[in-house]
């Protein structure tokens, strides 16, 4: 009982900080190596130097064009996905919330099926550009949070009830994306399953604007929103009793955790796992620290998907295997041994 | 009794239903400033409901509650938060939060946009620590804590809220004896040297006879009976109100009225019809 009890907030403060540090070097590093490795090897001083303008033209070409948009992709959604995943962990007082079970992800998997099987002539070609894509999953993804919403109706306020009603929904566009995808051409199930699993090697940096340009203003609406959750850590009761509108406060926070995810999955696709290991991670390593916890989570899950994407180059050239399934592949585990460790300590 | 000094929470008609169930039916009760209220009533009576429906956690169907004359509806979040303060029956926090991030949160309320911690939220939170004997645990995690630990620090928390008006929703539910005499000395301190009005929920009737100036016995949504402890604790009440057989005696230490139930008092209701 002591041994855990007593801890000076200076050296844990300390603590965080250099955490924080190192995690920040590593991102660093990680972007460096992941823009380096490829079909072919650019060394580092190459890469730096092409980064702060220089370099040959084919360096430049695949630098800039063809290994830092999917890096950019990887890292900005995968952050985005990861501080949604922090929000919902923070808010429901669950380690085990993430933005899958909200159904944004699988409403926007809907929201791709359906656009693939609606734009597509006879002979299995698309007939609008496919750029279009990304603006079908947000739709899909916010039809989904919305539905959540209007079902959970007066108790949307409560964090177990919109839990429940997102994993119905979640449920539903799951089978009837299998439904589309089993009646759909061949071609269209093989381009759905790509998004499905997330991955980022087909971006562009066009994209890669529009996806910044929507999260800026909901990652400050979420900052903003963050400054409140240490009393919504409290119960129902004690978080109004000092003063918090828990309700609309609750409502608020699932919604903007929700947009975060539906940007971020619109143009990766489904990445699985992130938006809850990364914040996991992150509170086992600063604690409750609210801005180091964000940013943590944030570089994490950054680090995570552009990691998968990594590896997926690395080692499966030259096939080009989602970046999504390495996520899931590793995160499912940890999920498990999640389950399993809170067993333990509810035993 | 409390009529020559104005209430401070008046209960006006208040009727609050869950669904269907009538749990508070017209229900008025004057809460007077100052003085310890404790009310009392059997499980379900709707006592914990009346509490939260004064800190505005329920909204009646019908009635108001005025808090100094003003109807606490028209009362923003945290202006009503820095009136009212209110401990739940079962609190619950993270437990690695610490003591002191838990005594800070209760001035949340007091705390603006721009200006988020002043000097002057620090003084409560370290007289809010003191006054509850937390302050040798501040840096402690509150899942290291015992129960009677517990209680104090989330006491603390309502206490740097520094509200006029303090609810408790039955306080001393999961302590030993001692730490139920502590944690009502302590409230009762609070009500006589800092002149705050207290408003308990209590199921010990012994102890609610000693610690409060006004008992309320709520019964089936209504308020059966209000007054001074001894106005209240006579054997037909609490045969109607708690269905209980039972002696009333002096206690020789503090002078208040306590009771011995003998047996449940299904016989005493029906001759007293």
């Amino acid at each position: 009982m002591s041994t855990l009890a007593v801890t000076a907030p200076a050296g844990r403060r300390f603590g965080i900080g250099a955490i924080v540090l190192i995690i920040v070097g590593l991102f660093v590093l990680l972007t460096l190596a992941a823009i380096a490795f490829g079909s072919t090897w650019i060394p580092l001083e190459t890469v730096a130097n092409v980064i702060l303008g220089g370099g040959e033209k084919t360096e430049k070409l695949v630098v800039w064009q063809l290994r830092m948009p999917r890096v950019m992709a990887a890292a900005i959604a995968g952050a985005a996905i990861s501080f949604s995943g922090y929000l919902l962990q923070r808010i429901t007082r669950n380690e085990l919330a993430s933005p899958g079970v909200l159904g944004v992800v699988d409403g926007a998997a809907l929201g791709v099926v359906l656009f693939l099987a609606i734009f597509s002539n006879e002979s299995n070609a698309l007939t609008v550009s496919v750029a279009w894509q990304p603006l079908a999953a947000a739709i899909g993804a916010l039809t989904a949070i919305s539905l959540v919403f209007i079902l959970s109706g007066r108790q949307s306020s409560s964090a177990i009830r919109l839990l429940l009603f997102g994993i119905a929904i979640a449920a539903v566009a799951k089978a009837l994306t299998t439904v589309f995808m089993l009646v759909g051409p061949v071609y269209q199930a093989a381009q759905a399953a790509r998004w499905l699993a997330g991955a980022v090697n087909a971006i562009s940096w066009s994209e890669i604007q529009i996806m910044a340009i929507c999260l800026v203003p909901t990652v400050l609406v979420a900052l903003w929103l963050a400054k409140d959750l240490p009393p919504a850590d409290l119960d129902d009761v004690s978080s109004r009793s000092i003063g918090l509108n828990l309700p609309v406060y609750r409502i608020a926070v699932f919604f903007v955790a929700a947009v975060l995810t539906s940007i971020a999955v619109a143009f990766v696709g489904g990445v699985g796992f992130l938006g809850l290991i990364a914040p996991h991670l992150a509170r086992l390593l600063v604690g409750r620290s609210r801005f180091a916890g964000i940013l943590t989570s944030c570089l994490l899950g950054a680090m995570m998907l552009i990691g998968a994407d990594l590896l997926v180059r690395v080692v499966f050239t030259p096939l080009e295997v989602p970046a999504g399934t390495v996520t899931a592949i590793v995160g499912a585990p940890y999920f498990l041994f999640l389950l399993m460790r809170k067993d333990k300590t509810n035993g | 009794m409390a009529d020559l000094v104005p209430s401070r929470i008046e209960v006006r008609d208040l009727t609050l239903m869950y669904g269907h169930d009538t749990v508070l039916d017209a229900l008025n009760l004057p809460i007077p400033r100052g003085k310890v209220t404790v009310l009392a009533g059997p499980n379900g009576c709707g006592k914990s409901t009346l509490l939260r429906a004064i800190r505005r956690l329920h909204t009646g169907q019908k009635g108001q509650i005025l808090l100094d004359g003003i109807d606490i509806a028209s009362l923003g979040a945290k202006d009503l938060a820095r009136q009212i303060g209110l401990l739940a029956q079962n609190p619950s926090a993270p437990p690695d939060m610490t003591v002191e991030e838990l005594v800070r949160l209760g001035r949340y309320p007091h705390q603006a946009m721009l200006q988020p911690w002043s000097e002057k939220d620090g003084v409560a939170v370290n007289r809010a620590m003191d006054g509850t004997g937390v302050t040798g645990l501040k840096h402690r995690r509150i899942g290291s804590l015992s129960g009677g630990q517990l209680q104090r620090a989330w006491i603390a928390m309502v206490l740097a809220q520094e509200t006029d008006v303090i609810c408790l929703d039955e306080p001393v539910n999961h302590l030993d004896m001692a730490h139920q005499l502590d944690c009502l000395d302590l409230v009762s301190k609070l009500n006589k040297e800092d002149g705050r009005t207290i408003v308990l929920v209590l199921h010990d009737l012994n102890l609610a006879a000693r610690y409060a100036d006004q008992l309320v016995f709520v019964h089936e949504g209504h308020v059966r009976a209000l007054g001074q402890p001894e106005e209240l604790m006579k054997p037909e009440l609490l045969a109607e109100v708690f269905e209980v057989d039972a002696a009333i005696m002096t206690d020789p230490v503090h002078g208040r009225p306590i009771c011995i139930p003998r047996g449940r008092a299904k016989a005493a209701v029906k001759e007293l019809a």
